[in-house]
């Protein structure tokens, strides 16, 4: 206790002053150092450096996250400014965003995912010039990045790199079964799971969530293009239910054939999340399923006896050809930053080939291409497994394929409306015409609110 | 006798000083009731800044078109009207009052039978009290996560043990994959949280009932459920209420279970109020529209808290 505190409390107990002349010195004695000490604090700011709020993307590949940080930090070593590091990780990372932008205290530089410069355009800044610097030395971007990034004819966002998924398969039951890889959904997978699969040993052909989760909304876009339809017109305008209904009601059907009918699926797929195929692969109960790098990382680095025997192949297609979803990390600057320069130079630093080359080293095949020349290192050629991963990222197309990449195509994608939409005739018994009908509904309501 | 205008007058100034309500307020404080301003002043600004102004800014911002970082549009009663009609959101209200009153159902049943078998001659009663206040005392998450883990289809225990160590069922449960189940599975595992507070709350109130009134119900031939129904339950009444009133308050936003069992799913069978407001808010950006949601039932639950209030207090007149 301060002793001019303590001397009146003495004071007051003894009878010498009366409770309200306590009170009152009290109040002058501790309103005096507030003030004092607000005073030493202000002192102390004005001789700390400038300092950055970053925030970066806390990948599954732990390598890589201590990459990331140790450049940025070298980086604010060298221009002598602060990086307060910030992580955020598949679960929490938009409600950060969501949450620190209506508090108006958003970071001035975050790593964000594809549908970033989208969500938080009216945030972010202009970064065109940065963007096309970069680009252009080294050979353009990537047809899918430049278009999940340019909105309006400006850059919201500085591509890095793509996380793209693939199809796993297990090399030895394949070879064992003297099959080869499938290139197609339907008959490929079925039969090659059908083939391989032995239930009475919790072994499953296939393994694929229709749940709410990243994975089962990603595999429901893609099916979706797969079959020729998709929940967008080329216009951006709702397709589901109507212009593409045939061809979505085909692709729904063999989804959720998948579970309900030829029962290639283990039985609680349906609960599953985003980790659930992850473990249950490296479990040994599934011949196959759709992921992104990090499960080969996660072997790789674990050394686990499944890294030698899995492969990965491009993702089976449909009818109408085979496609996937676009991924694109890229670094934004918001609009409160009043380091912009710093930001822009800190892009530039982390984008140099060679930190580039390192961060992409350690994460095992995750941190794919965005820009052209990327695509010619001949990191890419060091690993079979890898090969699949860069094709799929050069033929990938972002949400709202065929239209534009829009703010209710995002929504859309948000809210679970396609994995709903598999789920309500999974276990809700809804016939897929009006599962159909109902998401087609939702698809449509989303696109009114986001237009007005 | 007739009185002028004058002496009226007189009589009047002269006759007892009239006080305004401030002074009586004055009197009653006392002294030193200025002081008494002053140090009711945080509270009353604290409250003002931190619960009425987010409480009012919220109801505003229900009745605007609002996305993350953009200016909200006034568009009145638009937000409630859309979602009177919306097919998620009537399914969510369903969800929630199957997920809140099932739960409170059983916790209730599970809280009375807890706190009766340790108000009876159990040995080692502060062991198994401290036994069954772990799930309310472990965070939520941790519980969740855990819990997660046990359901799941391949790798959970539950299933495990079910079919490999007891061969109870011929093949394990999808607990979390079916509307059924995992609604079940969301419920239960509400209830193993939850049911250790209604316990120890009963716990307390009995401890409070004489030891007479039991005597002397036994004297006039009253049976153990004769005196469970006219001692037991009237003398921890009050409590009972209090109780399934909170927990009905705290099942009915309880987000955390469902989110990290379900995130609401399979196809939304499991979409409850709190995990729905998440995800318009969060996941659609309308934070407008996720206010209204989350403000949707607060006249429901306040007269449900109304007329608890009420019924309790009668009850403490009588």
């Amino acid at each position: 206790m301060d002793s001019r505190l303590k001397d009146l409390a003495e004071k007051l107990d003894t009878g010498l002053i009366a409770r309200r002349e306590f009170l009152r010195k009290a109040a002058v004695v501790t309103g005096g150092t507030a003030a004092g000490l607000q005073a030493l604090s202000k002192m102390a700011g004005a001789q700390s450096q400038t300092k950055l709020r970053v925030w970066l993307f806390k990948s599954f590949v732990t390598a890589g996250n201590d990459v990331l940080e140790k450049q940025i930090q070298n980086w604010a070593k060298d221009r002598k400014v602060t990086a307060e590091i910030d992580w955020a990780t598949f679960g929490d990372r938009e409600q950060k965003f969501v949450a620190a932008i209506e508090a108006g205290n958003p970071p001035d530089i975050a790593e964000m995912q594809i549908l970033g410069p989208m969500r938080y355009k009216a945030a972010l800044r202009d970064v065109s010039k940065v963007a096309g610097d970069i680009a252009s030395a080294r050979g353009g971007m990537l047809p899918f990045a430049d278009k999940a990034m340019k909105l309006d004819g400006k850059f919201y966002g500085v591509p890095r790199y793509s996380m793209t998924t693939v199809f796993y398969i297990r090399k030895d039951i394949m070879e064992a079964k003297g099959l080869k890889p499938p290139t197609v959904y339907d008959p490929g997978v079925v039969e090659f799971a059908r083939k391989t699969q032995d239930v009475s040993k919790g072994l499953y052909g296939f393994g694929q969530t229709l749940n709410r989760s990243d994975d089962g909304n990603g595999f429901m876009q893609n099916i979706l293009w797969n079959y020729g339809g998709g929940a967008w017109d080329k216009d951006g305008k709702p397709a589901l239910a109507t212009t593409f209904r045939d061809q979505n009601l085909k692709a729904l059907q063999f989804a959720v054939d998948t579970i309900t009918k030829q029962k290639i699926q283990p039985p609680g797929v349906m609960g599953w999340t985003d980790v659930s195929n992850n473990e249950a692969f490296m479990a040994g109960n599934l011949v196959t399923t759709n992921n992104g790098a990090s499960l080969y990382y996660a072997m790789v680095a674990k050394k686990h006896e499944l890294a030698s025997k899995t492969l990965l192949v491009l993702t089976p297609g449909g009818p109408a050809g085979s496609f996937v979803g676009s991924s694109c990390y890229n670094w934004g600057i918001f609009q409160k930053s009043k380091y912009a320069d710093l930001c822009e130079d800190m892009i530039r630093y982390m984008e140099d080939e060679e930190r580039f080359a390192e961060y992409m080293k350690v994460s095992v095949g995750q941190a794919g291409p965005v820009y052209k020349k990327r695509t010619e290192n001949p990191y890419w050629k060091s690993d079979p497994n890898f090969n699949a991963i860069m094709q799929n990222i050069i033929r990938s197309v972002p949400t709202g394929y065929p239209g534009p990449v829009t703010p209710a195509a995002v929504e859309v994608y948000a809210q679970n409306t396609l994995t709903d939409m598999a789920g309500r005739v999974v276990t809700a018994g809804l016939s897929p015409e009006a599962a159909l009908k109902e998401a087609h509904a939702r698809v449509e309501e989303i696109y009114k609110a986001r237009r007005s | 006798m007739s009185i002028s205008t004058a002496e009226l007058g007189a009589k009047t100034a002269l006759g007892p000083k009239r006080e305004g309500p401030l002074v009586g307020l004055a009197r009653m404080l006392g002294p030193d009731h200025r002081l008494g301003y002053l140090f009711i002043l945080p509270t009353v600004v604290l409250v003002l800044a931190l619960v009425a102004y987010p409480f009012c800014y919220a109801i505003y911002l229900s009745l605007t078109r609002k996305y993350v970082g953009v200016p909200p549009v006034f568009v009145g009663f638009d937000n409630y009207v859309k979602l009177t009609f919306d097919g998620f959101f009537q399914r969510a209200v369903v969800n929630s009052f199957i997920f809140t009153f099932g739960s409170v159902a059983v916790k209730l049943v599970l809280g009375m039978v807890m706190a009766l078998v340790l108000t009876s001659g159990i040995r080692f009663r502060s062991f198994w009290t401290g036994v069954l206040l772990i799930p309310w005392v472990a965070p939520t998450v941790v519980s969740a996560l855990n819990f997660l883990w046990i359901f799941d289809y391949s790798l959970g225990v539950l299933n495990y043990m079910l079919v490999k160590v007891f061969h109870l069922l011929p093949q394990g449960v999808g607990w979390l994959s079916e509307p059924g189940t995992a609604m079940a599975s969301v419920i239960g595992v509400n209830i193993w949280r939850g049911f250790p507070f209604f316990g120890i709350s009963f716990l307390a109130g009995l401890r409070a009932i004489p030891a007479e009134m039991y005597e002397a119900a036994a004297v006039d031939g009253a049976g153990p459920l004769l005196r469970f129904r006219h001692v037991t339950l009237p003398g921890i009444r009050n409590i009972l209420i209090i109780v399934m009133l909170l927990s009905t308050i705290w099942t009915f936003n309880d987000f955390q279970i469902v989110y990290i069992l379900t995130k609401g799913g399979p196809g939304g069978a499991t979409q409850v109020l709190p995990v729905f407001t998440y995800e318009i808010a969060f996941g659609a950006q309308r934070l407008g529209e996720a206010i209204a949601v989350a403000l949707y039932m607060l006249p429901a639950l306040a007269a449900v808290i109304i007329v608890l209030a009420r019924y309790m207090r009668q009850g403490r007149s009588r």
